[in-house]
């Protein structure tokens, strides 16, 4: 309870204590009204002297008690006893009736007047003290009020008692006078004969300790709400609390009058009773209005003592040391501000500065732009102008252009002459115009080429094609294709592991036996040599007479065979006994011994015209030979197909006949083209599919050899091809070149080159491909050998890989040749390179 | 940064399990930069002093965390990133002596393979002969009989003056010989052919009673030693091979997708080979099966085993020399040799030494290695010219290797140390 309403005391009207003590039957009154009553009573009828008097006289005896209760600890239980008593008494005699209460009513209230004093005495200290003391200082606001109210109204109360009268008997003239008045009246009479009625319930309820506590339960409604209905609310037992019977304006009147304390009077809203304000209610009040501090102990103009100040003290205020809370972060701020940040982040909230401009822009007005575009290009382009490309900027003027330049810029003598000279060619002179020099800007003439010139120019921008420049900012590096480090490629050939020497000349060209075991060599010396590849020891050699220009084991495994290219011959050598696998040999030999019958070697005309098989000379035999096919060309190239029965060769200039296929069981030839395609280089077989591989000078063309036709034509774009080499898989082919180039063809993708590669510095002569592992070589006139990673995939999706992994050192160089054949091993990642130094070289 | 490293002291102990050369066990301060030869002046030094009986300066080799020592100390601990605050072990042992030069054994072509036994070394050539020279360099005797290059020779037995030998040539036979040592008169006993391509190697058995050849055919054939048919047919006086007594193969083990290299009895049962298929296969000789793989990743050219350490050392198509562990599982590489310069193509274990071997390679070096210093060998055997393509170390005495410039060398172990 706020502590200014401590002070607030309830007055029960005196009307209304007049018409309850006229008109409300006694046997009916509660407790409360006949305490209103009785106090009212005591107030009304008794005299100043005997209210005084008992009161004095209390007040001292109360003192005296008091002392006493001071002194003597055994008469203070007693004495609250008899308090409580009296309280009891008081209480009990809400139940007594009114006769036996008016006997009590001298008692009561005498022992009240002494208790009310001291309960006053210790109101004022509690409320001093503090302000939420709870019922005690509910009660000792009633009983204070209680006494308050007895003291100072009474002083007054026999002046106005005469005003009174008077005032009754003009009321009674003005009941004669209006009838609306009369009828007024009686509506107040009967709003009053129904009160009592409720007010008794009222009281009955209550005890007397809070009997004056009439608690209004309505809450914070206008109060208006009520003017219609007797009562203003309900109390904590939900029972009406009735209005106090209304005073109409002539009772307010004589009140005003006869009341000295109208002036103080105050209604309580929520009970509609009258209050009559304190005298510190009132100190209260004009201390408020005049803006002071409500406590009238309270001294402003007291020195000030700044305390918390900035200035750090030696000691401090306060005792106790910072909590460790204040040098923390506080976490759940954190919290929060960051899920503020993050509802701001993902936009489910928007700052105030946000959602402010938003309301700015929504407030302001959208214009259409109806005859425009939105854009700088649309309206460029809505005003026909494609693709506006601005006037080139001409150079800003020279010194030389000046009206008076330096003097080092005009022309002395010897330049005037070489200027006149070169008057046939303009366009060659130093400047286009000739430096002068004028005394004053006055006097410059007149250009007069300036409307020529200005027309020239006109034309120039209108007629000049002009175009913008793409440029495209790509560094090289990222061009080059994200490659596979060779680390990773292994196994390849690293270094040169064997020289194997022996030949006189340089060596044509060079092949392995199918184990890998053996290899062969065609020389220039005219020698044929067998060697063993692992110790690179020759094991044979076949002097032939004629510089071999191309050897090729066969692929069969079963038979012991070198096809050798020796001018226009070509020799089926057994390399025979003396190099290891004796019977196959044998079997080899036995083969080769029988011409096959006669009628199987049927060959037409011309076939019969370009190629003889012959018979073998005994010497011949001896050395090794078992077949001669003697060509009408010479020969230049070799190769087998895989079974081992067919073998292709090809002569130089043969035109249509360049290309010869011989079948060596049956022993007859073949010419399978009719036309001339070109200066035919070499051929090969495809390794599973009955296909041709012919290259000529540019082209290289594929012939199935079954249906008899030309599948494809490869365009290399290369200027001469050198050599040919098909995957073991026969889906790509490599093609090497004289013009240092070699081009790879995916057959599947397509008939131009899938990649060109430029790795040698000279032209290229040879390359190869290994049988199992994917690697390729090429090598040609530069001392480099270039062992590249080539792997085909499966994948008809997936492009082949191409990695250059080494480049390995060559055999030496002689007469601008150092590489003319290069060989895998069949499964070893070896390489064996034939050099024109008339060694052979294996790199592992 | 070694300049540093010098000036540090080192608390070094030594140890040795060559009980004639103890020392005390106390540790020595000695420079960080010492070298081998400082520390055998400090060794023999110390060793003047507690024994009384030692007065020969001995050449010692020290290991330092199970590696030899070769460089400076202090370059040694920092390779192996060894603490010098420490008080170090070092082992110590007596070092190999270095072989000396004895001979060079003419030949009329390249010695494709050589063995020594005893007395007598057999030698294999490309002129399709097979020679027996005595040690002291003696020719004693030049067998033709083959019709191809002899790639294998090993001796089978010696038996009073009766000595059996075997030769495995590219002409796809092997043959069993008969050497009468009084009368100097050889014959060819049997001539086993099974093989569709030529013999690469050999290697007869501990008990001499079977043999095995390898060769290009990708198989591995197991013959009997046995001079007798199982008829008893005596045997053909001077007999040439296409008439001589053939003999089928106890086992033919097939398995090696390449050319069969090297093969090497392990024991009764298991044969040890090496192939251009870039694998080591262990045999069941019983079951003719395959025991277990070793996978490399390039072709082997020779492979050899030692009864003494249990370890395989293998030659391959590049400059390394691997050593594997036939025990485990896993295709891993105990330690690599690396010195050569060229392929290597022969190796050989030791008989009496299990840290030692030897190696050929096409550098025409021959290197004598210790297990136990992957970087450097112990000494570089050259001499030849061209190409050693075999060498042999079967009598301890005798470091013999041949090679493609016709000669066959014979460097001699000065005394062979007795294991320690």
């Amino acid at each position: 309870m706020p502590p200014f309403k401590t002070g607030l005391k309830r007055k029960i009207d005196k009307n209304n204590s007049k018409q309850d003590t006229e008109k409300v039957p006694e046997a009916k009154g509660s407790t409360l009204v006949e305490d209103e009553d009785l106090i009212k009573g005591e107030l009304d009828h008794d005299g100043d002297d005997t209210d005084s008097e008992p009161e004095d006289g209390e007040k001292a005896g109360s003192d005296a008690e008091l002392d006493e209760v001071l002194f003597d600890g055994s008469e203070v239980s007693e004495l609250e006893e008899s308090v409580e008593d009296n309280d009891k008494a008081s209480g009990d005699s809400s139940d007594l009736t009114d006769s036996e209460a008016d006997d009590d009513d001298n008692s009561s209230q005498d022992d009240r007047s002494s208790t009310d004093n001291d309960e006053s005495k210790e109101n004022k200290k509690g409320l001093n003290r503090d302000e939420d003391s709870g019922d005690e200082s509910g009660i000792g606001q009633t009983h204070s009020s209680g006494s308050e109210t007895e003291k100072k109204p009474e002083k007054v109360k026999k002046k106005t008692k005469n005003i009174r009268q008077d005032l009754r008997k003009q009321d009674k003239v003005k009941q004669s006078k209006t009838s609306i008045d009369r009828l007024a009246d009686d509506i107040n009479t009967t709003r009053i004969s129904t009160q009592p009625v409720e007010q008794k319930d009222e009281y009955e309820s209550g005890d007397t300790s809070d009997e004056e506590e009439r608690r209004n339960t309505v809450g914070d409604v206008p109060m208006w709400w009520y003017n219609e209905y007797p009562h203003v609310g309900y109390d904590l037992d939900g029972k009406r609390i009735i209005k106090p019977p209304q005073r109409d304006q002539i009772d307010e009147f004589l009140k005003k009058c006869e009341d000295p304390d109208f002036w103080r009077t105050v209604r309580d809203p929520s009970t509609g009773q009258d209050v009559i304000l304190s005298k510190e209610d009132l100190q209260l009040i004009h201390r408020l209005r005049e803006g002071n501090v409500p406590d009238p102990t309270h001294d402003q103009y007291q020195p000030w003592v700044e305390w918390f100040s900035r200035e750090v003290l030696a000691t401090p205020l306060r005792a106790f040391p910072e909590h460790k809370r204040s040098f923390l972060p506080s976490k759940s701020e954190q919290r929060q501000v960051a899920r503020i940040v993050h509802a701001l982040k993902m936009g489910w909230t928007k700052t105030r500065k946000q959602i402010a401009r938003e309301r700015r822009m929504k407030r302001e007005k959208n214009f259409y732009n109806l005859w425009g575009s939105s854009t700088a290009e649309e309206e460029e382009r809505l005003r026909g102008i494609h693709r506006h490309i601005p006037a080139p900027k001409r150079a800003l003027p020279s010194h030389a252009e000046s009206y008076n330049p330096p003097p080092e810029y005009l022309l002395d003598a010897k330049e005037m002459k070489e200027w006149n000279k070169l008057s046939e060619t303009p366009w060659k002179r130093q400047y286009t115009f000739l430096p002068t020099r004028h005394a004053s800007l006055r006097a410059v003439p007149a250009y007069e080429r300036f409307t020529r010139e200005r027309f020239l120019r006109c034309l120039d921008l209108y007629l000049a094609p002009r175009a913008i420049k793409m440029r495209l900012t790509i560094s090289p590096l990222d061009l080059v294709p994200k490659l596979p480090s060779p680390r990773e490629l292994q196994p390849f050939p690293t270094g040169e592991a064997l020289a194997l020497r022996g030949h006189a000349a340089l060596v044509r060209s060079a092949d392995f036996d199918p184990s890998g075991q053996y290899v062969v060599s065609g020389s220039d010396d005219g020698t044929l040599k067998v060697w063993e590849c692992s110790s690179g020891r020759c094991l044979r050699t076949v002097a032939l007479g004629e510089p071999v220009s191309r050897v090729a084991w066969i692929p069969a495994a079963g038979l012991s065979l070198v096809a050798c290219a020796a001018g226009a011959r070509l020799l089926l050598l057994n390399p025979g006994a003396g190099v290891g696998a004796h019977r196959t040999a044998d079997a080899t030999d036995r083969l080769l011994q029988e011409p096959p019958p006669a009628h199987d070697v049927v060959m037409d005309e011309r076939t019969a015209s370009c190629v003889k098989w012959e018979r073998v000379e005994p010497h011949d035999w001896a050395k090794g030979v078992r077949l001669i096919v003697t060509h009408f060309r010479p020969l230049i190239h070799l190769s087998w197909h895989a079974r081992g029965d067919y073998l292709c060769a090809c002569v130089r200039d043969g035109a249509s006949r360049s290309v010869l296929v011989h079948q060596v069981s049956r022993r007859r030839s073949q010419l399978p083209f009719a036309k001339p395609k070109g200066l035919v280089q070499c051929a090969l077989f495809h390794p599973t599919k009955p296909m041709l591989f012919v290259a000529t000078q540019r082209v290289v063309r594929v012939y199935d050899l079954v249906r008899q036709e030309l599948v494809r034509k490869l365009l290399t774009g290369a200027q001469w091809v050198s050599a040919m080499a098909v995957h073991p898989g026969g889906d790509h082919l490599l093609v090497a070149s004289y013009d240092r180039k070699c081009v790879w063809f995916d057959l599947e993708l397509s008939s131009q080159p899938y990649q060109a590669l430029r790795l040698h510095a000279g032209a290229v002569r040879a390359a190869a491909f290994h049988a199992r592992y994917p690697l390729f070589a090429t090598a040609g006139d530069d001392a480099a050998i270039v062992v590249c990673h080539g792997m085909a995939y499966n994948d008809l999706l997936q492009n082949p890989l191409i990695v250059p992994l080494k480049q390995l050192k060559g055999p030496e160089k002689r007469e601008e040749l150092c590489v003319l054949d290069l060989r895998f091993h069949p499964t070893q990642p070896w390489l064996l390179a034939a050099g024109a130094d008339a060694t052979l070289r294996l790199y592992s | 940064m070694p300049m540093d490293i010098a000036e540090v002291q080192l608390q070094v102990r030594f140890v040795t399990k060559q009980e004639q050369y103890a020392v005390p066990d106390n540790p020595y301060a000695i420079q960080s930069n010492f070298q081998v030869s400082d520390l055998n002046t400090l060794l023999n030094a110390l060793l003047k002093e507690t024994l009384p009986s030692f007065e020969k300066a001995v050449e010692f080799d020290f290991l330092v965390c199970g590696e030899l020592l070769c460089t400076p100390l202090a370059e040694h601990l920092q390779e192996k990133s060894i603490s010098t605050e420490e008080t170090l072990e070092i082992e110590y042992l007596e070092r190999f002596p270095a072989p000396s030069p004895q001979d060079c054994l003419m030949h009329d072509d390249w010695v494709s393979a050589v063995q020594a036994h005893g007395n007598w070394i057999l030698s294999g050539c490309y002129d399709n002969s097979i020679h027996i020279w005595s040690t002291k360099g003696q020719h004693k005797l030049a067998i033709p009989g083959h019709t191809s290059p002899v790639k294998a020779v090993s001796w089978v037995s010696f038996n009073g003056d009766q000595a059996v030998f075997a030769s495995g040539s590219h002409d796809q036979s092997a043959m069993l010989w008969v050497w009468n040592v009084s009368n100097n008169s050889v014959d060819c006993v049997v001539t086993c052919r099974s093989h569709n391509k030529g013999v690469e190697c050999l290697a007869v058995s501990a008990d001499s009673l079977r043999f095995a050849t390898g060769s290009w055919d990708n198989n591995i054939c197991l013959w009997s030693t046995s001079l007798s048919n199982e008829d008893n047919m005596p045997p053909k006086k001077r007999s040439k091979p296409d008439h001589g007594n053939t003999r089928e193969p106890l086992t033919t083990l097939k398995g090696h997708r390449e050319a069969v290299s090297g093969v090497k009895w392990m024991d009764y049962n298991t044969v040890l080979s090496s192939s251009w298929d870039h694998l080591l296969k262990l045999w069941d000789c019983e079951l003719g099966g395959i025991k277990q793989e070793i996978a490399g990743n390039k072709a082997f050219f020779d492979v050899d085993w030692s009864p003494l350490n249990n370890s395989i050392i293998a030659a391959s198509a590049d400059r390394h020399i691997r050593l594997y562990d036939p025990r485990s599982t896993e295709s891993i590489v105990r330690t690599t040799f690396t010195s050569h310069s060229g392929w290597v193509q022969a190796v050989r274990w030791s008989n009496t030494r299990d840290t030692l071997f030897l190696s050929a390679g096409y550098d025409n070096q021959v290197k004598l290695w210790e297990t136990r210093s992957p970087r450097t060998p112990l000494y570089d055997l050259s001499g030849h010219e061209d190409k050693v393509l075999c060498c042999d170390w079967s009598n301890p005495a005798l470091l013999v290797s041949g090679s493609s410039d016709n000669t066959l060398r014979i460097f001699k172990a000065k005394h062979a140390v007795t294991n320690a």
